[in-house]
């Protein structure tokens, strides 16, 4: 018998386990594959997009009114290459932007790479524009004139003006954002997959112990065993890696339609098919997920490292990455403080779990309570690798819960706070805003004086009193100052900080100009809005997310005659008939047709429709692991129970009765598992922390708040209760069986204490 | 009967292997007395274990009768379902010792522990837990773990474990199967002199003819057994 055969025949012996460590790297494969192609695949397009409307501009009518394909064709006739752009809503699958591939190719820049348009033409999302236009319903699809960046330069011509181009608000960084927390997550999940390999596959190596002994006692050395194992690795590998990315894509081309739309409107960005084509990347990194996993140190296969190396030197470790996640000042510093508080966390909570539990022990009088802490002691010690792996899956899945939570949160009341108001008209261009406002203001009757105010935004630059650079900054004016903006949730503030504001003693300003020019309440800043410059203390901060640039609120009236608003609108209150009143007359003040009025209500629910979309997945994605790292332990419980059935029998050859013993045995399983949920807790709320209040930061300039979810804590606790009673059942189950007699007192550490 | 500790007539026992019946026991028939002993010999797979098992309630009775200290518990008058599990667990818990061959303790209790316990469980004062590993001459390890004795002095411990409960019968299980010759006379001179002395019965099952010549009757199942 060659050794290869003497090695392979162990799994001949023990199929399920063959077939589980098989399904384990399948579905790991699976879920790392899915993940890395969703995120890489909306990573990519929302650069594309982010390109594809990077500092454009288009034409629009001096009088406000919206383009047509007259002044397309106006346009054209003067010269100009513009470009139709045409978006047209398709149900069920986004939207479609026609374009014309003529046009576009004036402006094609050499030495830069073409936008992602002026490629083919595939419905993704692009098309020809003839194909739009016969698929546009009148009112739901948007015509804009893209200008050229050469004919951008000079004078438009008369009648015409030149504005930025962008789709939408900027939310690239919520975004961005999002997908780094995503990848974070990724690779907590690859290490999650990588515990739960190397304790299947130690399982083997301790039962094939006898078997790899008698081999090196017929001559086969070490380094060829070591050989002989990495093969067997490999090749089970492979056969289950191919199928799990396959598998994995597969998923994840399910998914990410859903995923693109839920992106698509949560960050109101164009999507575009294509990216994360790799299926490479994913197999190579679990290859070497899976030979890592697996050789690391074969010979310590006992577990005795555990106790070899000092629980001091990790309580250093924890201290440590504790320490640096507090202070870092880069990303790269926080993953490394995560990963030295994982491997501590991981390494110490077994050992406490055994200590807790053997000091108890040590203080109890009676011998039944004994046993069965003892019990938990040795199943901890010996099921130490799945157990960690249980742990940090629900740490993660507690933290992404958090995450989702209070990202979904914050951006329903940021959503809210930008949203207050019933509707919201834009205010034409060159449109008389003041007559409408008078207007409005003589009506109390129709809408009340505290739920509408107008908005204006525009550009400014400021200059902190200590006489730093000016820096631009977006102005965000209001007024009046209504009941509408009241409640922003403020991040600091003076005591009345919206009277004040409205009194015109003060500004306030965003997070990120907060955090970028270090400003805070009280803080004296130099405004320069238009022609005049305006001395101000900083009144509150209030967070402003997916964005970087900083911004400034101040009352309408402090702003000068000759400030250019680049955008102007009407935040109403009101009820259904009186706002089309208030519609009626505001058309009629301002001699347009048809004003644009939108109903905020409906732009919320759609957005928090696609948010739970979203976070349907991250949340699918996180219960997949700890479904995987719960079916893992399962496995682990049934073998190393197998080895221990004799002594749990005992009970029954003592005399007690069936049920007894199942309840004995019960306790035991429970106190493992909440014994892990314990250790998790504090792990999954710091990380939560780290994710929403050092990542973020680091990376975007923004925090998220820091909220814990004791409520979710309860539904995890029904978790591990059921993980505890599944380990009872198999417990249970071995009860029953006739155990024989282990051969030596320690056959297969069977009788470990 | 009311007498006799054992009483099985007729008793035959099938295992079922696949869709292969293996009988084991045939048309058994052992009566015991009170305090006194019996070996169980014959070869290996002769059906010994099975029978002892059967005596413990750890393994069912095929067909046949079967009452122990005076209460039936298969064939006629023996109660079934529930009320048959609660008076086997009573038996064993105080009235049946159970030894085996080894891993007759907890390997998570020290020795003083696992006779605690098991007086414990039979609603003994466990206080005398020490005083019968004194008794049994290893008073000193009684806070040493199973594995850090030697054999000898672990089945010393399951003897003690077997006596703190003050039993009426003892089974045992090739009890000194795994010691080496001369610890293996030890143990068994204290098992047949504790035996003695308490006055209680003994099934003894083993290989060693000398073990089972200490015996008065003994039962060769290689006789009878077998398919
Ligand atoms: N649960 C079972 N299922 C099927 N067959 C069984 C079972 N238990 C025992 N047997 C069979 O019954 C026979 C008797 O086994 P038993 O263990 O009683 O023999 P033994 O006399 O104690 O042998 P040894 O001297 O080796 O201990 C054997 O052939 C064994 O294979
Ligand atoms: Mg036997």
């Amino acid at each position: 018998m060659s050794p290869r055969i003497a090695l392979f025949s162990h799994y001949r012996r023990h199929p399920l386990q063959l077939a589980a460590l098989a399904a384990m790297i399948l579905l790991a494969s699976a879920l790392w594959t899915g993940i890395h192609h969703l995120t890489s695949q909306a990573r990519t397009s929302l650069e594309q997009s982010e390109r594809a409307v990077a500092e454009r501009q288009q034409s629009v009518r001096e009088d406000g009114n919206p383009v047509s394909v007259q002044d397309f064709v106006n346009l054209r006739r003067q010269g100009l290459c513009v470009m139709p752009w045409l978006e047209v809503p398709v149900p069920g699958r986004g939207r479609l932007v026609g374009i014309d591939p003529l046009a576009a190719h004036c402006f094609a820049e050499p030495g830069h790479t073409p936008a992602p348009w002026q490629g083919e033409l595939d419905g993704k999302p692009f098309v020809d524009i003839s194909e739009a236009a016969a698929q546009a319903s009148a009112e739901a699809s948007a015509l804009v004139l893209l200008v050229s960046q050469a004919d951008g330069q000079s004078p438009p011509p008369a009648g015409y003006r030149y504005q930025a181009f962008a789709v939408a608000p900027d939310t690239a960084e919520l975004g961005d954002s999002f997908l780094l927390n995503l990848d974070a997550l990724g690779v907590l999940v690859l290490l999650i997959t990588s515990l739960l390999l190397r304790s299947v596959f130690l399982l083997g190596l301790a039962q094939r112990r006898e078997s790899l002994a008698l081999l090196y006692r017929y001559g086969v050395n070490r380094s060829q065993l070591s050989r002989l194992l990495l093969v067997e690795n490999l090749l089970l590998a492979l056969v289950c890696i191919l199928p799990g990315v396959w598998l994995g894509r597969a998923l994840s081309l399910v998914l990410a339609d859903g995923f693109g739309q839920a992106l698509e409107g949560l960050f109101d960005r164009l999507l575009y098919a294509g990216g994360g084509e790799d299926w490479w990347l994913p197999t190579l990194t679990m290859v070497a997920v899976i030979v890592a996993a697996c050789l690391a140190g074969v010979r310590d296969s006992s577990g005795s490292l555990l106790t070899r190396v000092q629980p001091a030197f990790f309580a250093v470790l924890l201290a440590l990455g504790l320490a640096v996640s507090l202070w870092a000042p880069t990303l790269i510093w926080l993953f490394l403080a995560v990963a030295l508080v994982f491997l501590a966390a991981g390494w110490l909570a077994p050992l406490a779990i055994a200590g807790v539990v053997r000091w108890l022990a040590r203080n109890t009088g009676d011998p039944l309570i004994r046993w069965r802490l003892q019990e938990v002691a040795v199943l901890v010690r010996r099921l130490a690798l799945p157990l960690v792996a249980l742990q940090f899956a629900l740490a993660l899945v507690l933290a992404v819960h958090a995450l989702v939570t209070t990202f979904e949160d914050t951006f329903d009341q940021w959503l809210g706070q930008r949203l207050e108001a019933d509707y919201y008209i834009e205010v034409p261009q060159g449109a008389d805003i003041t007559a409408a406002v008078s207007w409005l203001a003589a009506k109390p009757e129709l809408v009340s004086p505290e739920l509408w105010h107008q908005v204006i935004r525009g550009r400014a630059s400021v200059q902190t009193a200590s006489g730093r650079e000016p820096v631009p900054v977006d102005v965000f004016a209001l007024g009046p100052v209504s009941h509408l903006v009241q409640n922003w949730r403020l991040l600091a503030q003076t005591e009345t900080p919206w009277q004040a504001l409205a009194r015109g003693e003060g500004l306030m300003v965003n997070e990120q100009l907060a955090r970028r020019q270090q400003l805070a309440v009280g803080d004296r800043l130099i405004v320069r809005l238009g022609a005049r410059r305006l001395q101000a203390p900083v009144l509150a901060v209030y967070p402003d997310y997916g964005r970087p640039s900083g911004e400034v609120l101040v009352p309408a009236s402090l702003l000068p005659e000759d400030f250019e608003a680049r955008f102007r609108s009407l935040s109403i209150s009101a009820g259904i008939e009186e706002i089309k009143v208030v519609e009626a007359q505001l058309a009629r003040l301002w001699h347009t047709p048809q004003l644009t009025v939108r109903d905020n209500q409906a732009i919320r629910t759609l957005a928090t429709d696609v948010f739970d979309q979203t976070f349907l997945l991250t949340r699918a994605m996180t219960t997949l692991t700890l479904i995987l790292a719960a079916a893992a332990l399962l496995l682990m419980v049934w073998v190393f129970l197998s080895t221990r059935a004799w002594y749990f029998r005992l009970l029954i050859v003592w005399g007690m009765p069936q049920r007894q013993a199942a309840t004995q045995l019960t306790r035991v399983s429970l106190a493992l598992i909440f014994a892990v949920l314990v250790c998790a807790l504090p792990l999954g709320v710091w990380l939560t922390w780290i994710l929403v209040q050092r990542i973020n930061p680091l990376a975007f300039g923004w925090s998220l708040p820091m909220a814990v979810y004791p409520g979710f804590w309860i539904e995890l606790a029904v978790l591990a209760l059921i993980i505890g009673l599944s380990i009872a059942l198999l417990m249970r189950l071995q009860l029953r069986r006739p155990a024989s007699a282990p051969e030596s007192a320690h056959g297969l550490q069977g009788g470990e204490r | 009967m009311a007498d006799n500790l054992i009483s099985v007539t007729g008793l035959s026992k099938q295992f079922e292997s696949g869709d292969q019946h293996v009988t084991v026991l045939r048309e058994l028939s052992v009566h015991l007395g009170r305090g006194e002993s019996l070996a169980l010999t014959g070869p290996s797979g002769s059906g010994k274990s099975t029978l002892l098992n059967v005596l413990c309630g750890l393994e069912s009775p095929g067909s046949g009768r079967l009452a122990m200290l005076g209460q039936p518990l298969a064939g006629d008058g023996a109660p079934t379902g529930k009320a048959l599990e609660r008076t086997w667990c009573e038996l064993r818990q105080s009235r049946l010792g159970v030894v085996f061959q080894d891993a007759n303790l907890m390997p998570t209790l020290s020795l003083l522990d696992n006779i605690r316990l098991r007086a414990r469980l039979a609603g003994r004062d466990d206080t005398s837990a020490g005083d019968w590993l004194q008794r049994l001459g290893i008073g000193e390890l009684g806070q040493r773990y199973p594995d850090q004795v030697s054999g000898g002095q672990r089945q010393r411990a399951a003897l003690a474990m077997v006596f703190v409960t003050r039993p009426a019968l003892i089974l045992a299980d090739e009890p000194t199967g795994s010691l080496d010759r001369r610890t293996a006379e030890t143990v068994a001179d204290e098992l047949f002199e504790l035996q003695a002395r308490h006055g209680c019965g003994l099934v003894l099952a083993t290989h060693d003819a000398d073990l089972a010549a200490r015996c008065l009757h003994q039962l060769d199942l290689g006789h009878q057994g077998g398919p």
